[in-house]
């Protein structure tokens, strides 16, 4: 029977919702479960993770932890899959588990795949299926031998059982030492702090069609009165019109919501990769032939800067 | 600053491809250099640039068509290139090829290992965090911007959660390209010719001290079972004409089939 540790993330004082769906699946999947939860005043958080079903729960705590350190995220997680005897470490995708991830399978020599959409669990036996070259395949990989392994799953991917928040059992973990390699010295730019795109419901998205600052702030709106997540193309984040935090794609965040929005976006492959698990996509481009439109639900041929407009008065009517 | 740099060999995912039987059609298909290599390619050519002293030495775990992509980056201006072309290697996982990658760099002096942040095949970007927790050096992934201004330190930007972060990474230190590092040259006819005489070493994974078993299809803990052709969409439908009109129409689909403002 796989004992499972899951990594938690939290985000704005609250478990990120990526976290809940993992937990859910282990649960669901009937694998006895622990989790780590890292990070700055975050301890208050464990009973969420209990009442999803984590037996236990590990704890870093300190202000020295807020921002993310792989070398002592890593360690701290080491240790508590060693506390925990766990034969697996799940974990969400995101910008840190990318390199986390990878990062303990070099450590504890554990085998690792990433960007699970869908996970097979049979005794000790587990197959993943993950997107590959682009997500233009999807693979079936099968962890081969006995020893520990590591999956990172996407966001979307399961979904959350409803739970209520339950005491844990917390075991706190010796800080790790500090990191004199890696120094991060400042953030440049940092996330909006808006609708997260990951967890979004509905996402709207501006690309190169824009053409600059003033249509991001045309489209921004349209973001806001869907209640949206306001995601960009790659052209965009490059341009410096939106941040990297905003970058939809194979080279930014790949987000799974209930609607994508495309706002002049060309829908280059890399750009598809990262939205294309959307359920409802609707597209905004003035060339008919844009490769968005083979994967749009609804398709508008025509300008933005009049469509819009048109769209926001419509919408409002719409929602009374 | 001797720096290596990892590259990959990869399937030209630009092209249409098609799955039958469980796997990829070969028929039709070209190997390029995997394009985040090839900045990481350019990546390490701009720092020896900077520094004014050192070699780049590209290496690449594969069969003999991993030598052409070896020959391009030495084209480009890499100085030496290293092929472990051993058929005990095909088959590996990202843990075995880290590992081959970890013996061909404790052969040498390397300061720095700059390699790609995915392979265009797998989007996995696990090879470059493996290798650096193997030989217990720093790493930093995703690096957009490099600056060698210290000795045995280096300035980095980075594209993490947070947003753009700026690091000082400790050397020797494995760090992995994001595209938007730079515009990798194109290589020049001179630089092919120059190619040709540059070292050019093949390895088998006995001259690494690596046992067949510990890597490959035989040690490889993670195998790709089937491929398939991603999850299809139905047809959606198009609306062209005057902007207000399908506007109103699409806004109104949206509303009463697809229920979206609810």
């Amino acid at each position: 029977m796989p004992k499972v540790l899951i990594v938690a993330e939290t985000k704005g004082g609250a478990v990120r919702k990526p976290t809940l769906e993992v937990l859910s699946k282990a649960r669901a999947a009937g694998l006895p479960t622990a989790a780590v939860l890292i990070g700055g005043g975050v301890k208050g958080r464990a009973d969420a993770l209990a009442g999803q079903g984590a037996a236990t729960v590990y704890v870093a705590d300190d202000a020295s932890l807020a921002d993310f350190s792989l070398d002592r995220y890593a360690a701290a997680i080491q240790d508590a899959a060693q506390r925990a005897g766990a034969t697996q470490i799940w974990l969400s995708v995101s910008e840190m588990t990318k390199a986390l991830a990878p990062a303990l399978a070099g450590r504890m020599d554990g085998a690792y795949v990433s960007d699970a959409l869908a996970l097979e669990i049979a005794g000790d036996e587990l197959t993943v299926t993950r997107p590959a070259m682009a997500t233009k395949v999807l693979q079936k990989v099968k962890f081969a031998k006995p020893g520990l392994r590591i999956v990172s799953i996407r966001s979307g991917a399961f979904d959350v059982t409803p739970a209520q928040p339950k005491a844990a059992t917390v075991v706190d973990l010796p800080l790790p030492p500090a990191d004199t390699r890696v120094v991060l010295k400042q953030v440049l730019q940092e996330e909006t702090g808006e609708v997260d795109l990951g967890e979004a419901a509905m996402v709207v998205s501006v690309g190169r069609g824009v053409k600059g600052p003033e249509g991001v702030e045309l489209v921004r709106p349209l973001a806001k009165l869907l209640g949206a997540g306001f995601g960009s193309s790659r052209a965009v984040v490059d341009s410096g019109w939106m941040p990297y935090a905003a970058q939809v794609g194979q080279t930014g965040r790949v987000v799974t919501p209930d609607v994508y929005v495309a706002i002049g976006i060309s829908g280059a492959i890399q750009h598809l990769a990262g939205m294309s698990g959307s359920k409802l996509i609707v597209a905004v481009n003035k060339d008919p032939d844009a490769p968005i439109f083979s994967v749009a639900d609804y398709g508008i041929v025509g300008d933005l800067f009049k469509v819009v407009p048109v769209m926001i008065a419509e919408i409002k009517k719409h929602k009374g | 600053m001797n720096i290596l740099v990892p590259i990959k060999s990869v399937m030209d995912v630009e092209l249409n491809i098609r799955v039958k039987d469980g796997r990829v059609v070969e028929e039709g298909i070209n190997y390029i250099l995997s394009k985040w290599d090839e900045n990481a390619v350019e990546g390490a050519l701009q720092i020896k640039e900077q520094v004014g002293a050192g070699e780049v030495t590209v290496v690449s775990v594969g069969p003999d068509r991993a030598g052409e992509s070896l020959r391009k980056a030495l084209a480009m201006g890499a100085d030496k290139a290293i092929h472990v072309n051993d058929p005990a290697a095909e088959g590996s996982d990202s843990l075995g090829i880290a590992k081959i990658l970890a013996a061909v760099a404790r052969k040498g002096a390397y300061d720095l290992i700059l390699t790609g942040k995915q392979a265009q095949d797998t989007d996995q970007g696990a090879t470059g965090p493996i290798l650096a927790a193997l030989l217990d050096w720093p790493l930093a992934v995703n690096v957009q911007s490099i600056a060698a201004d210290a000795p045995s330190k280096l300035t980095v930007q980075r594209l993490g959660h947070a947003g753009k972060e700026v690091l000082e990474v400790t050397l020797p230190a494995v760090l992995t390209a994001n595209d938007s590092l730079n515009e990798p040259r194109l290589a020049s006819l001179r630089g092919i010719m120059q190619a040709k005489k540059k070292p050019f070493e093949a390895l088998k994974l006995a001259d690494l001290g690596i046992a067949p078993g510990d890597v490959g299809a035989a040690g490889a803990r993670v195998q790709v079972v089937e491929i398939l052709p991603p999850a299809g969409r139905a047809a959606g439908k198009k609306f062209e004409g005057e902007a207000e009109e399908i506007t109103r129409q699409v806004v109104a689909l949206l509303a009463d089939e697809a229920k979206i403002f609810a």
